[in-house]
C-alpha cells in the first residue's frame, strides 16, 4: 500500500516531466514502428511478389530472337537449369504528356487467364478483386509513372513503332503493381497490353524492315535446379553453353532486381532508423536530466522516507516503476498511433515505389525492438538512480545549501553595461549542469540536420549530384542518331541556340568478364571519367573499374583482366578506379580505342555528349531536335525520371526530420525550462523586488537557451563537417555510389543552426511565460 | 507637520479557499510619514507581512487605494511598478533573499545598475563603500551560500539602499539571525533612519520594535493603535522597552 501511495504522489508531483517523457517515448516508438513496418513489409512483400509473378533466379531480357523454343530447349538441357518461362514483350521508346522516356518501355502481353499481376483501384487505395480485361488500345501502367511523368488515367502514351509516323497510341486504363520494374528508381518500365495489340505491333515491325524503331523481345525467367549455385556462375554457364548472349539486352538476378525495387525504401528506412536512434539518444538525455532534477527536488522526502524505514532499494524501485509506467504507456499508445502513420506512408509512397506497401504489423520484430529499447531505457535509469543510495537522512533533512562551483576571478563579471546578457551568462555558467541536456540535444539535432542538408545539397534541386554519381562522365545533353542524319546538321541546330563548349562520345555496350555480363562505359575522351584513384585509361590496353567491380574480382590498380566483347577478347591493365553507380556500380570504363580491340564499331551505339554555353536552353534545343528529326534521333538530358522520386523522398525526409526536431526541442525546452524556473523561483522574485521587469527576466532566460543552442549548433555543424562524408559515403556505397563529397552551403550550415537556435529560443520564450505568473509573495511564504 | 510619503486608504486583502473568502486585511487606513522609522507589530497571523507587501505593491489588494508620494500605485502596470521598486523602494527580508549565483558585491551592484540612478562606476564605488560600511568587504566576492547569515543580511541591507530609495520595507529582518547579528542589523537600520532614510519594518520582537519612532499595532487585519517614540538612543533601551511593553499590555498582546 505504501508503494501505491508514494507512487501516485510521485506521479502527481512530477507529472509535467513525466508527460514529456511519455510524449518523447511515444514519438520515438511511433517513428521506429513506422520505419520497421515499412522496411520489413516492403522487403517481404517485394520478395513474395517477385516469386508470385514468376521472376526467375535470373531473368534475361532478349530481343530479335526468332527461334525462341530452340534456345529455351538448349537452356533447359543444362543440368543447372530447372525450367525457363517466357513472357513476351516489345521494346519501344515512348512519349507521355510531351515527355520522351529516357529508357525503353516494355509492352508486356497480358493474359486475363494466366494473369500474374495485381491491379489497383482507380484511386490506388486498394487492389481490384478480379482480373481486369485489357481491350485493344488500352494500357495499364505502374503508379510510379504518376511521380515520373504525372500520368493519370485517360492520358495517352505514344509508342513510335517504326519511322514515318507509325506510332501506336494507348490510353491509360489503370494501374498495376509491377514488382520487377514498378519503382520510380528503375528507368525501364513495363506496360500491360492485350494480345491483339501485340499482334498489331508485330505486324507493323515486320512491314517496317530497317525502319523499325521498336523490337520484338521477351523476358526469359530462368530457374536454377541447384540453389547453391551463384547467379554470376549461372550467367557464366548460360553464356558459355548456349547462344543466349547473342540475344541478350540485359540480365538481372532476382536479388539484383529486388535490390533495385527496394533502393528507396531501404535507403530512407536506413536514414530514418539512424534518426530514430538519434532521437532515442535525446530521450536518454532528457531522462537523465529529469532523473537528476527529480532526485534533487525529492532529496528531503527521500531522507524522511529513509528515516521511517525505506531502504535505498525500495526508493529506487519506486522511481523505476514510475518511469517504467510512463515508458510502457508511451509504447502502448504508439501501437495505435503508428497504424495511421503506416497507412499514410503506404498510400503516399505508392506513386514512387510502385507498390502498395502492406501495413501488416510485424509483431515479433516490433516486440524484439521494443524489448531492446525498454532494456536500454531501464538500464539507463538504473544507472542514473544509483545516487539515491548516497542520500543520508540527516543531510537530506537539514538540506545543505546547494553548492555552486564558482570562481569570481574566472567568471563573467556582472557589470552595468550589457547587464542582462552578463546575467544570462552567469546563470548559464553557474547552472551549467541543467543546460547540458539542451546543449547535447542541440549538438545532435544540428549534426543530423546538417548531415541531411549536406546530402540534399549534394543531390541538388535537379538531382545533379545523383546523376553525376550514376553517369560515368558529365554532360549537358546527349544525342544518339539512328538514321542517316548528318551530325553537323544536328550540331548546327544546337548552335543556333547556344555555343557547344565541348563534346565527346559515349557508348554502353555489354562485355563479359569471367563469363559474367557487365556494362562497359566507353568514352572517346577518357579524361571525362570521374576518377577516384589512379588515373584514367589512356592507352588501348588500359581499363578502369568501379570500386565494386574491383572488389568483386579482388583486383586493384596495376592488375590485369581479360574482357570479352562481341568481336573477341583482350587483356587489359587496370589503370584506375572510377565512380559510376549504374547497375549498382557493376560497370567498367574503357576508352574508345580500347573497346574497339574487342568490340564492333557501329555508329548507332555512340551517343554524342555535349556541354553547352547556356544550359538554360537545353529544353528548347531538345524540343526542336525532336520536332525536326522525330524517331531518327534520341535526345536526353543529364537527368532521369526516377530522380523526382528521390527528390520527393528527400523532401519528405527533411519534413519528417524537422517536424521531429520541432517536437523534440519543444518538449525538451519546456521540460528543462520549467524545472529551471521552478528552481529559480526565489531568484526571480528577488530580481522582481529590486526592480527587474518581467520582459528583462524573460529575456535573460531566453538568452540562456539561445546561447546554449548556438554553442551546441556550432559544435554540431563542426561534427557534421568532419563526419558527414565518411558516414554518408559508407551508406551510399550500398547503392553503388562511391563519390559522395558534400559541400558546405548556406542551406546546410545556417539553416540547421538558425532553425535549432530559433526553436530553442522561441520555445524558451513560451516557457518563460511562467515568470509572469510567479508571484512575489513566494518570498513572503518562504 | 511631516509629509506623507505612503498612504493607504481602506485597503482590504482576502484569500479564497474554494468559494470561502478569508479576509486578512480589513479596511486598513494608514499614512507613513517622511523621516519615520515605522514599525508594524502584531501577533502571528494578524496580517503584518500581508500589510507590508500590500503597501509595497508586491502583493495585490482586494480593495482600497495606496498612494506613494501622492501617486496611486495599486493598479500600476508591471513595468511601472518594477520601475518604482527599482528607484524608490528598498527591501530587506527575514531570509536574506540574495540571488544565489551572484556574489555579495554583485547582488548589491545589480540593484544599483537596474535603478539607473547613477553611472556604473559610481554604483560600483558605492557598492564597495556600503559593503565596507556593513563590514562585509572581505566577503564581497563570495556567494550568499558561502557567507554567514549576518553577513548575508548586511549585504541585503546594502542592496536595499544602494539606489538611495525613498522607503525601505523590512520584513522581520532579524527573524533568522542570532542576537549579536540582530543587534548589528538593527543598529544599521537605526543609523540609516537617523540619516533620513524612511523605513517601514514588520516585527514581532520588542527589542527590534523599540528601534522605531512609530509603532502600529495590527490585530485581526485592522490597525488597533499606534505608539510614537522619540528617536532611538542606546542608553534609553530599557525605558523604551518598558514603554512599548506597557503599551502592548494595554492592547492585550
Amino acid at each position: 500500500m505504501e508503494y501505491k501511495t508514494l507512487l501516485i504522489a510521485n506521479l502527481k508531483k512530477h507529472k509535467g516531466g513525466l508527460v514529456g517523457i511519455f510524449l518523447l517515448t511515444l514519438f520515438v516508438t511511433v517513428a521506429l514502428e513506422t520505419v520497421l513496418s515499412v522496411w520489413l513489409n516492403s522487403n517481404t512483400y517485394i520478395k513474395e511478389q517477385i516469386q508470385q509473378v514468376g521472376f526467375g533466379d535470373l531473368t534475361v531480357w532478349v530481343s530479335n530472337l526468332s527461334e525462341r523454343s530452340a534456345l529455351v530447349k538448349d537452356i533447359e538441357k543444362l543440368p543447372e537449369i530447372d525450367r525457363v518461362e517466357i513472357q513476351n514483350l516489345i521494346f519501344s521508346n515512348y512519349t507521355v504528356k510531351e515527355q520522351k522516356s529516357d529508357s525503353e518501355g516494355q509492352l508486356i502481353t497480358y493474359s486475363q487467364q494466366k494473369n500474374r499481376y495485381r491491379f489497383f483501384k482507380e484511386d490506388l487505395t486498394d487492389y481490384l478483386q478480379d482480373n481486369v480485361e485489357i481491350k485493344s488500345g488500352e494500357i495499364y501502367i505502374s503508379p510510379a509513372m504518376i511521380s515520373m511523368f504525372d500520368v493519370q488515367i485517360g492520358d495517352k502514351i505514344t509508342f513510335p513503332i517504326a519511322r514515318s509516323g507509325k506510332n501506336i497510341i494507348f490510353t491509360v486504363k489503370g494501374f498495376y503493381e509491377d514488382p520487377f520494374m514498378g519503382s520510380s528508381m528503375i528507368g525501364m518500365k513495363g506496360f500491360l497490353i492485350c494480345e491483339s495489340d501485340r499482334i498489331k505491333i508485330l505486324s507493323i515491325l515486320q512491314n517496317a524492315g530497317i525502319d523499325a524503331l521498336a523490337r520484338d523481345g521477351a523476358m526469359l525467367h530462368i530457374f536454377s535446379s541447384d540453389h547453391h549455385i551463384t547467379v554470376s556462375k549461372l550467367n557464366s554457364i548460360l553464356n558459355q553453353n548456349t547462344s543466349l548472349a547473342n540475344y541478350t539486352e540485359f540480365v538481372h538476378s532476382k536479388d539484383a532486381i529486388t535490390g533495385f525495387m527496394l533502393i528507396l525504401q531501404n535507403a530512407f528506412s536506413g536514414f530514418l532508423v539512424a534518426f530514430t536512434l538519434v532521437l532515442l539518444f535525446v530521450v536518454l538525455i532528457v531522462l537523465s536530466h529529469n532523473i537528476s532534477s527529480t532526485i534533487k527536488t525529492d532529496t528531503i522526502n527521500m531522507g524522511i522516507l529513509k528515516t521511517i524505514g525505506f531502504s535505498s532499494f525500495k526508493l529506487r524501485l519506486l522511481l523505476i516503476v514510475q518511469y517504467f509506467i510512463v515508458i510502457i504507456i508511451g509504447m502502448f499508445f504508439s501501437f495505435f498511433l503508428s497504424i495511421p502513420f503506416n497507412n499514410l506512408v503506404s498510400s503516399t509512397t505508392i506513386t514512387t515505389t510502385g507498390i502498395r506497401i502492406p501495413t501488416d504489423f510485424p509483431f515479433l520484430e516490433m516486440f524484439l525492438s521494443f524489448s531492446v529499447m525498454l532494456f536500454v531505457l531501464i538500464g539507463f535509469i538504473l544507472l542514473r538512480i544509483r545516487k539515491i543510495a548516497k542520500i543520508k537522512p540527516i543531510q537530506a533533512i537539514q538540506k545543505e545549501a546547494e553548492k555552486i562551483s564558482f570562481n569570481p576571478k574566472k567568471n563573467v563579471c556582472v557589470f552595468g553595461k550589457g547587464i542582462y546578457f552578463r546575467l544570462a551568462l552567469r546563470q548559464l555558467i553557474t547552472g551549467k549542469y541543467q543546460y547540458i541536456g539542451a546543449f547535447v540535444i542541440s549538438v545532435i539535432l544540428v549534426f543530423f540536420a546538417s548531415l541531411i542538408g549536406r546530402m540534399n545539397t549534394w543531390l541538388g534541386t535537379d538531382g545533379k549530384g545523383m546523376m553525376d554519381a550514376f553517369n560515368p562522365a558529365d554532360h549537358d545533353i546527349g544525342i544518339q542518331i539512328f538514321g542517316k542524319l548528318n551530325v553537323k546538321d544536328v550540331e548546327r541546330m544546337v548552335r543556333s541556340y547556344t555555343e557547344i563548349t565541348d563534346t565527346y562520345l559515349l557508348a554502353m555496350p555489354n562485355v563479359t568478364i569471367n563469363g559474367v555480363d557487365y556494362t562497359a562505359n566507353v568514352i572517346s575522351d577518357s579524361e571525362r571519367f570521374h576518377i577516384l584513384k589512379g588515373r584514367t585509361c589512356i592507352t588501348d590496353h588500359e581499363i578502369i573499374l568501379t570500386e565494386f567491380v574491383a572488389a568483386n574480382f579482388g583486383i586493384s590498380i596495376g592488375d590485369t583482366i581479360i574482357i570479352q566483347g562481341d568481336r573477341g577478347d583482350g587483356e587489359y591493365v587496370v589503370s584506375g578506379i572510377y565512380s559510376c553507380a549504374n547497375d549498382m556500380g557493376d560497370t567498367i570504363g574503357m576508352n574508345r580505342e580500347g573497346y574497339l580491340r574487342i568490340g564492333n564499331d557501329n555508329p548507332h551505339i555512340w551517343c554524342l555528349h555535349y556541354f553547352l554555353a547556356d544550359t538554360s536552353k537545353k529544353s528548347l534545343i531538345i524540343q526542336d531536335l525532336e520536332d525536326t528529326y522525330g524517331g531518327d534521333i534520341y535526345v536526353h538530358e543529364n537527368t532521369w525520371s526516377g530522380l523526382s522520386g528521390i527528390i520527393l523522398a528527400m523532401q519528405a525526409l527533411m519534413i519528417f526530420m524537422y517536424s521531429m526536431v520541432v517536437i523534440f526541442i519543444f518538449i525538451v525546452t519546456v521540460m528543462t525550462g520549467s524545472k529551471i524556473l521552478t528552481a529559480e523561483q526565489m531568484d526571480l522574485g528577488i530580481y522582481k523586488v529590486i526592480g527587474f521587469q518581467i520582459k528583462h527576466l524573460r529575456f535573460t532566460f531566453v538568452l540562456r537557451f539561445g546561447l546554449i543552442a548556438i554553442l551546441g549548433s556550432i559544435i554540431g555543424i563542426l561534427l557534421a563537417t568532419v563526419f558527414t562524408d565518411p558516414i554518408v559515403s559508407a551508406a551510399m556505397k550500398l547503392a553503388g555510389i562511391s563519390n559522395f563529397v558534400s559541400l558546405p552551403s548556406i542551406e546546410n550550415i545556417f539553416l540547421p543552426v538558425g532553425i535549432v537556435t530559433f526553436l530553442f529560443t522561441g520555445f524558451a520564450y513560451l516557457a518563460s511565460k511562467k515568470i509572469e505568473k510567479s508571484n512575489l509573495t513566494a518570498l513572503i511564504s518562504k | 507637520m511631516k509629509d506623507i510619503i505612503l498612504c493607504a486608504n481602506n485597503i482590504c486583502k482576502s484569500f479564497y479557499q474554494g468559494n470561502k473568502e478569508i479576509p486578512i486585511l480589513k479596511s486598513v487606513t494608514v499614512d507613513i510619514y517622511e523621516g519615520d522609522f515605522t514599525v508594524i507589530m502584531g501577533a502571528s497571523g494578524a496580517g503584518k507581512s500581508t500589510l507590508l507587501y500590500a503597501l509595497s505593491g508586491m502583493d495585490h489588494i482586494t480593495d482600497g487605494d495606496i498612494s506613494f508620494k501622492g501617486q496611486k500605485i495599486n493598479g500600476l502596470s508591471e513595468s511601472k511598478m518594477a520601475r518604482l521598486r527599482a528607484k524608490e523602494f528598498g527591501f530587506v527580508f527575514q531570509q536574506t533573499h540574495l540571488v544565489s549565483n551572484l556574489t555579495l558585491f554583485e547582488n548589491v551592484a545589480v540593484a544599483g545598475y537596474i535603478s539607473k540612478t547613477k553611472e556604473v562606476k559610481q554604483i560600483r564605488k558605492k557598492a564597495f563603500n556600503l559593503l565596507t560600511q556593513m563590514n562585509v568587504e572581505d566577503a564581497k566576492d563570495r556567494l550568499p551560500s558561502q557567507v554567514s547569515g549576518g553577513e548575508a543580511q548586511r549585504a541585503a541591507i546594502a542592496r536595499a539602499i544602494i539606489h538611495d530609495p525613498k522607503l525601505i520595507f523590512a520584513d522581520e529582518p532579524t527573524g533568522a539571525l542570532n542576537k549579536s547579528n540582530s543587534e548589528e542589523v538593527l543598529n544599521i537600520l537605526t543609523k540609516l533612519n537617523e540619516n533620513g532614510q524612511n523605513i517601514l519594518m514588520v516585527t514581532h520582537d520588542i527589542k527590534a520594535a523599540i528601534h522605531g519612532s512609530r509603532i502600529l499595532y495590527l490585530e485581526d487585519g485592522m490597525i488597533l493603535d499606534e505608539l510614537f517614540l522619540d528617536s532611538y538612543k542606546e542608553d534609553e533601551v530599557r525605558v523604551r522597552e518598558s514603554k512599548v511593553n506597557n503599551w502592548l499590555s494595554s492592547l492585550q498582546w
